[in-house]
Formats: structure tokens, sequence, C-alpha cells
């Protein structure tokens, strides 16, 4: 009954809140005037005893905010009244709202984009049913050691183990050549082993999904599209079941569509076509290998059997392990091999939100970059405090009259908290927007990596649930300072004093602007280091010169010979050289071997790089030939096997000699094979800039057995734009029925170093951002100082003062806060670059030179900042300022 | 005599009290409060309108605007059967307060 009657009368006021005033405002007038006739009814004259009666009353304002107070729903009432009035201030000052919205759009909406990234990269569940129950598989030979790739044999025996697993898949991407020669189109698909959607549990849109049966060799070849590309290519038609598609030219019946949002199991990587790892021989003879023991290249999820945590079932494998591995263990493998892996044991790790390599690639970073989001957000907070303080100050007169008609304090705190939340949602919807715009382009600079990657960002509960907690945290960050200190005197100094002529007491807010200029600083060397770094990879030598060098990857098998390809693009107009080879440097792609100086035992492990090339490929690549010669056409498959080694061999296996005319004794692609070096190299950074430049052998592509991989170089003398058209001429004529596709090779050195340019590019944005925030900061707090003082100004410049000197003195009160702030600013920058040191490259994080951009930076635009207010400063005019109130 | 402040929670019961006898506007209260009181109690619109408005939402009491003596509108306040429970529970403990209190008093 209670309850019900608060309900209804809440609910009355909150309909009609203005009848609900407007009979408190009667009853209390009707109370005066009964109390007034009562008295005149003793014989009190009546202006003495309306006078009397108000006494009595004690301010009818204060009556009717007490009475307002106690009542159920007057919380709601308020905050209602209190937003209302918190607009109309808001429309009255344009200029602050724009500045205080933007600084924590920007603020918000940084920190969400980064999280939106790594809660798509780390946090999200796969789209399937109990994704949490799901283990990833990986195998270490050794503590420090883990390999997350498991080969297809293993996965077979795994997926045996029944009473372990209730199902257990491996997977990889892959691109397909999907459609009829002519109009072939590239498409990202993924292979994978038969238990795949079983393990995952999914159910299919239309048709079926696949079954271990399809992944058994000689099955028919079939397909399972997703939903998006069934969408986008098919128009959602139904009667796409049982129909047919062509895939790397070979014909592949469609069986049903995976369930909508789900993409693969790999993070980051959309398959849009799905087939069974058996049929890779078919579709990619050349990759047939895959399938062998010896090649582990699937990523393994597996989902314990009901009952069975991950180590439960990790100890039960444990144990079942030594009795199947004989069979999938490669036979051709050396003892010491084979014991390795017999004794390896398998981990099992949460496997719930998928697999990819960019988790490992980007977790740092995403981190730092975080981090260095939540200190833009501080600075934003510090920024927006400082503003609300200074407006909270200017407000101390309004505030003042406020308290003293009968507000109470907590009532003015509360209007003052309103303000802030509202400032503060309005920036957190802003910064989704923002956010949302800005992770795609996160992603974009992720994605011009060697493996395209892509993300739904679109706003889901954790971004929502991340963003209204910071907006929350940041409302009552930089809200309740402002809004006690503006309470804190109560009415009468406000009411009392002119407020135009005393200098602010207060030590929160300088302490706030050098607060601003100290994390400004960190985030600026940290900005400063990261653009060092990608300037040392961008003009760091390695051994080779990228610019102007075309690549393109010949398929496989081909109708010509490469070297034929090869002759055929010499003569194109702007060729400078061409070449062939098996590798290109950087492309993430290696191929290794063992060898030995001739007469020693070929050792089980490979020993050197290899990289089979042609004649012209020193050349191409501008790889300094050091002594001896190169590849030319006379050496072929019947002429001596010869090599040329680079530097970093031959002091490793020929210190102190004369590499040329040494002999080699290898095992090149699986054959024994006696080469003769007939050339010494320098060295080049094959794998990674970070990485020393690894004991190299090349060898002749035209000696290499069966039909290796060809990748073509192409030097162009001038633009490579009509080059590169030319080249894709003249390879379709010859290779009709192939997508030819023509690389920069600058392009791929510029994908390894997409993690370094994403963070100097992020860390020169935010470190930029905090210094425009700062700088508002100080600019506000003097501006705010000048305003504040005219009249102290004004006495100055009436008793004599040059204008020069005032406006020094303002100069030097803001360089007194850039200096404190630098002061503090610095040591934690120095000790925070620690924590980003596996970031950089050839850089001691302590650079003094980036610390000394920073300081420069900073203290040049907190010059300019403050040079507005001082200039005004100094043109005060006496009198007006004298004459000010 | 020197007016004394209404004791913490017995602004309600006094109210109560006084709508027993018949329905009365905001002043009749405070005014028969004083004359009950000996106008020892004295008590402020500040104070008593925020009891009338919560024992009204609390549907102890109800309100209707009616004509005074004077011909003036005035908002009357009547007890409720809920206020009539309300008022002899609190009776009950109050006496029991004062009881508790008063052989404090007189034992010690």
């Amino acid at each position: 009954m209670t309850l019900l009657h608060r309900i209804l009368s809440v609910t009355r006021r909150l309909i009609r809140p203005n009848r609900a005033e407007r009979e408190l405002d009667d009853e209390l007038q009707g109370f005066i005037d009964v109390s007034v006739t009562d008295k005149m009814r003793d014989g009190i004259p009546a202006a003495e005893a309306r006078r009397l009666a108000l006494l009595e009353l004690g301010g009818v304002e204060q009556a009717k905010e007490r009475v307002r107070t106690y009542q159920y729903g007057a919380w709601l009432d308020e905050a209602g009244r209190d937003a209302k009035y918190a607009w109309r201030m808001f429309a009255r000052q344009p200029g602050f709202t724009a500045v205080v919205v933007l600084t924590l759009t920007l603020g918000i909406g940084a920190n969400t984009a980064v999280f939106s990234l790594i809660d798509a990269l780390m946090l999200r569940w796969l789209p399937v049913r109990s994704p949490h129950e799901l283990v990833q598989l990986s195998i270490s030979s050794d503590e420090n050691d883990a390999s997350v790739s498991l080969s297809y044999p293993i996965v077979g025996a795994l997926a045996a183990q029944g009473e372990i697993f209730a199902g257990v898949t491996g997977f990889n991407t892959a691109t397909f050549d999907v459609g009829t020669p002519g109009a072939v189109a590239k498409v990202p698909g993924a292979l994978v082993t038969g238990a795949y959607y079983e393990t995952l549990d999914l159910d299919p849109v239309i048709g079926r999904l696949l079954t271990p049966a399809d992944d058994r060799p000689g099955a028919p070849l079939v397909a399972v599209l997703s939903y998006g590309y069934w969408v986008r290519q098919f128009a959602r038609r139904p009667d796409i079941v049982g129909q047919s598609i062509l895939l790397n030219g070979v014909v592949v019946d469609i069986v049903g569509v995976s369930p909508r949002g789900f993409v693969g199991a790999e993070v980051g990587a959309i398959a849009d076509v799905t087939v069974p790892v058996a049929a890779l021989p078919r579709l990619d003879p050349p990759m047939k290998a895959l399938l062998g023991p010896g090649n582990f290249w699937l990523r393994v999820l597996a989902r314990p059997r009901t009952g069975l945590s991950a180590a439960d079932a990790e100890a039960r494998f444990a144990t079942a392990w030594p009795r199947i591995s004989e069979p999938v263990i490669p036979a051709h493998w050396p003892a010491s091999r084979r014991k390795e892996l017999a004794d390896a044991s398998f981990r099992f790790s949460p496997g719930g939100t998928g697999w990819t390599f960019l988790r490992e690639r980007y977790a740092t970073p995403l981190f730092v970059l975080m981090g260095v989001a939540a200190l833009v957000m501080l600075i934003a907070c510090a920024n927006v405090a400082s503003l609300l303080l200074a407006r909270a100050s200017a407000r101390r007169r309004e505030i003042g009259v406020r308290l003293a008609i009968g507000a109470g304090r907590g009532r003015v705190v509360r209007q003052l908290m309103i303000e802030s939340t509202l400032l503060s949602s309005t920036g957190a919807l802003l910064g989704l927007g923002f956010a949302w715009l800005s992770g795609r382009v996160l992603v974009g600079m992720i994605s011009t990596g060697p493996i395209p990657v892509e993300f739904d960002l679109t706003p889901n509960w954790h971004m929502l649930g991340f963003t209204t907690a910071v907006a929350v945290a940041t409302a009552v960050a930089f809200g309740v300072a402002p809004a006690l200190y503006a309470t804190a005197d109560g009415p009468a100094p406000a009411l009392r004093v002119d407020t135009r002529t005393t200098a602010s007491r207060s030590r929160l807010l300088p302490s706030l602007v050098s607060a601003q200029v100290a994390l400004s600083l960190v985030l600026l060397v940290g900005a400063g280091l990261f653009s060092r770094t990608l300037h040392n990879l961008q003009t760091f030598d390695s051994g080779f010169t990228a610019a102007d060098v075309l690549v393109v990857d010949l398929p496989s098998p081909r109708a010509a010979a490469p070297q034929e390809l090869v002759e055929a693009i010499q003569g194109i107009p702007g060729v400078v050289s061409a070449s062939v080879s098996t590798h290109t440097p950087l492309s993430g792609s290696t191929w290794s071997d063992p060898v030995v100086p001739a007469g020693q035992p070929i050792p089980d492990r490979d020993t050197a790089l290899f990289v089979g090339v042609g004649p012209g490929f020193f050349e191409t690549m501008r790889i300094p030939l050091l002594s001896g010669r190169s590849f030319t056409i006379q050496d072929s498959a019947h002429s001596p096997g010869i090599a040329v080694v680079n530097e970093r061999f031959a002091q490793r296996f020929f210190p102190k000699q004369n590499p040329i005319g040494q002999r080699l004794s290898a095992s090149v692609m699986g054959q024994k094979r006696d080469l003769t070096i007939v050339g010494l190299a320098r060295n080049v950074n094959a794998t990674s800039f970070r990485v020393a430049p690894p004991s190299t052998v090349y060898v002749a592509h035209a000696q290499l057995p069966g039909e290796p991989g060809a990748i073509l170089e192409i030097r162009a003398g001038g633009p490579t734009g009509p080059v590169a058209s030319a080249v894709r001429e003249r390879l379709r004529s010859k290779l009709p029925s192939a997508p030819i596709e023509v690389r920069l090779l600058s392009a791929q050195v510029d994908a390894t170093m997409v993690q370094e340019r994403m963070m100097a590019t992020l860390s020169a944005a935010f470190g930029l951002l905090a210094l425009v925030l700062a700088c508002i900061g100080l600019y506000g707090l003097l501006a705010y100082g000048v305003a504040r003082r005219v009249k102290e100004m004004g006495i100055r410049l009436a008793l004599g003062a040059q204008r020069r000197r005032v406006t020094a003195l303002v100069l030097w009160s803001a360089a007194r806060l850039v200096l404190v702030g630098i002061a503090v600013g610095l040591p934690v920058a120095w000790t925070a670059s620690r924590w980003i040191e596996s970031l950089l490259f050839n850089l001691n994080p302590r650079d003094p030179a980036a610390a000394a951009f920073a300081v420069v930076a900073l203290a040049a635009t907190a010059l300019l900042a403050a040079y507005l207010p001082a200039r005004r400063a100094a043109r005060v005019d006496p009198l007006v300022a004298l004459r000010h109130e | 005599m020197e007016k004394l402040d209404v004791p913490q929670g017995t602004l309600d019961l006094m109210i109560l009290t006084i709508l027993t006898r018949e329905p009365m506007h905001g002043y009749g209260i405070a005014q028969k409060l004083a004359a009950l009181s000996h106008d020892s109690f004295q008590v402020n619109p500040g104070s008593l309108f925020p009891s009338l408005y919560r024992l009204e939402q609390d549907g102890k009491l109800k309100a209707e605007w009616r004509p005074t003596e004077n011909n003036r509108k005035a908002k009357y306040y009547r007890l409720t059967a809920a206020g009539k429970k309300q008022l002899e529970q609190h009776r009950e403990r109050w006496d029991r307060i004062a009881f508790a209190i008063t052989s404090v008093l007189e034992g010690a």
C-alpha cells in the first residue's frame, strides 16, 4: 500500500511537476495569510503582522526547498531541473562547452578506439556454442618454447581420442582463386580438418557443414561458404546448395552456408570459402606435402568431453601421447628429432577467443597504446577540471546567491556534478562515433601488413560498458574538485568580495596545469622515441635496395619457364634489369636446409638459409657482390652445382679463408648436392630488421629439383606505374590462365614496419593531442588569471610599470608552471620508456634527442599559448581597469 | 517561556494526534501544537510542511482544498485508516519510551 502510494505520488509529480509546485506555493501563501489575519485580530497593524508572519515562516524559498528535498522522487525531479538549467548554461557559453565536449570526445574516443581493438583482438569470444569450453593446443619440447602449429596426422591422432575430446580440429587460412579463367577473384578461405564445425558446434544456415567424412583422401570435393559471401555473391539464393564453383580451376560442390557472424576460428581473418584439408592435394598440388607428418602448420582447437577441465584433458592426453605418437612422427626424421617429438608435451590453454598471430604481435603495442590513451584521458580530465574550476570561480557570485537563498551545499554540488555528467556523457556519445571511425583507421594500419585483417568493430556491450565507465569516472574525476571548491566558502565571501581584484589563491589550478605539462611531456618523449624508431628502420641499410623494384609471384604449374619470362620482360622499355628467385627478402617466407663444408657429414638440422636465384638477381636487388661471380645463363641443370654465399656464412664456415672455390655438401630440397662456392655477397637482412642477417647460401634457380617457387624481380629505371602495367600485359600473354599481380618490393618491406609505423603515427597523434590540450589548459589558466587581475595590472601600469615587465610577469608565471611540469615529467618519461624498450629499434630508451625534442616542442608551444594572455595583460588601459567597478 | 525544539521523530506523532479530532490546515496544526504544548513547541513551516508532505505521500494523511472560516482556500489534512494505524503504533511506542525514561529518572 505504502509503496504503491509512493510510486503514484512520484509519478504524479513527475508527470505534472508544475502543479505540485503551484500547490506548495498556494499552501504557503495560505499559511502566511491566515497567520497575518490571526495577528491582526490580536491588534497588530497589518504591515507589522505581515513582517512577523514572514519572520516566523523563516523564508518562503527555504521552506519550499525543504519540502522539496523531503519528498520522495524529489531527487529525480530536481535532477531533471538541474539538467535543464545546465543546458541553459551551456547554451549561453557555447565556446566553453565546445572546448570541453571536444576535449572529452577526443579523450574518450581515443580510449574507446584502442579498447575496441583490444576487445576484438583479445577479449571477444568466438561466436560458437560454449566458447569458454574450447582449449587451444600447443606443443613444446622444452620449457621456453611452445609452438601453436601441429601436423595434419597429429590432429588426426588427437581427434581419435574420443574419451578425452568431444571434438578436435586443426585449421589454417588459405587464399583461393575462385571463378573461370579470365574472371578469377582471389577469395580468402580456410583449410580445416573434418571435425571443425562439430568441434565448434555450429549449425548451418542452409545445407550442411563439413563432417569428418569430407576430410578423407578421395572424398568428393566440397566447400562451405560464409554467410557474408553467400549474401554478397549469391544474393542468399537457397538453391546454391548442390551447385559447384571453380576453386583454383577445380570443380568443388557447395554443400552449405555457415551461420551469420561466424567467419572462421582465426581472429582478424575472414574465411569466405572453407574446404577440408584432404582437398588440398587436388586444389593445390604443390602443397600436398602439407598433409605429411613433417609439416606443422595447423592451429588446433579442441573441446574436452563434458565434465573434463582443460587441466584434466591435458593430463589424460599426456598419458595417451606416448601410446599414439609412433605413427604420426615422420619416419624419415633423424632419431634425435624423432625422440624430441615423442617426448614433447602438449599444453592446453583457453581457446574460446580463437587464435590469431596478431595477438602475439600487437598485444604489447596495443597495451602501450591503451596506456598512452589513458594518459591522454588524464590530461583531458585535468584540462576539463581546470576549465570547470576557472568557470566555478567566475560563478562564485551566482553560487553564493544560490546558497544564500536557501540551496543546500549538497544541492549546489549536485547541480555542478550534473553539469559535469552531462558534459562527459555528451563527450562519451560523440566519442563512440569518433572511436568507430578511428578504430577503422587503426585496423587499416594493421591491415597494411602481409595479411589483410578484418575486424567487426560495431559497438558491442563491452565497448559501451567501457565507454560508460570511462565517462562516469571522468565526470567524477573532473567534477568533484571544482564542485567542492566552488561551494567551500559558503555564501558570504562570494557576495562581499569583488572577485575581480584578488589573485587566485587556489593551488589546485596551477598544479593541474603542471600535471598536464608533465603528462604531455611523457607522451611527447614516447612519440619522439617511436618516430625515431621508424626513422631508424626506414634508413636502416638492410643490404639490398627495395626502391623501384617490382615483384610478381609466378603461379604453379606454369606454362613458361621463369627464365624465359625474365628474358621477355627485359625487353620492356624502362626495365633496368630483371631476375627470378625462390624467395625475396622480408617476405615472411624463407627456406632453410642443412649445408656444411665438403667432407663433413651433413647434419640433421638446417644450417643456413637458402635462396634459389637466376642470373641478374644481385644486380636487380642491388646486393653488392664482394668477390667472385654471380649466376649466369650457363649455370643450368646439367652444369656443376655452384653457390654464392654471404659474408656471415663465409665467416662461420671458412673463417679467415677465401671462400671462393671452397666446396660444400648440402641437402637441397631433400636431395644430396655438392656445391662449389663461386661468389661472396654482402649480408642481407632477409628475415627481419631486428634479426641479424642469417648465414645464406644462394643456389642457381635452374639447378633446383622439380618446379620450385618462382618470383620475378624487375628493377624499373623510371616511374614504376607504366613499367608495372607493361609487365602485366607481357605476362598475361605468356601465362593466360593465371591472375597476375605486380607488387612493389618496397611495399613488402614497409609491411614489416606496420607495427612501428602504427606506433609512430599514433603516438605522434596522441602526443600532439596532449600538447594541444595542455596548452589550452595553460592558456585558459593564464587568460582567466589576467582577467581576474585586470585591476592589479592597471595599478601596476598606472604606477609606472613598463608594459614589457607586465608581459614578462605573466610569461614568468607560465614558465614556472611549465618548468615544474618538465621537472616532474622528465624522470617519469625516463622511467616509463623502459617499458617500451622492446618496441624500439637501434635506440636507447633514454635517447637524449627524443627528450630534447619533447622539451623544446613543449616549451615553444607553451610560450605561444602564454603569449596571448601576456600581451593582453600589457595592453590593459590603466584608466579602464581602475574604473572597472 | 523559552521555546523548545521538537524532539527528533515526535513531530509526526503529534501531527497525527492533532488530526484525530478533525481535519486541519497547516497553520491550524501549528497553532494547535503551540496551544497544546503551552507555547513550548513553536513549529516552523520549514519543518512542518516537509512532515505533512511525507505523511501524505505515504498515505497516512489525505489532503483536500477547502474554504477556511475566512473564506480563503486552504489545504486541509485528515487522517486515513493507515494513518490511524500508524498513530496507534507510534503512540504505544511513545508510551513505552516515556515510561522507560521516567522509570530511569526516578529510579536513579
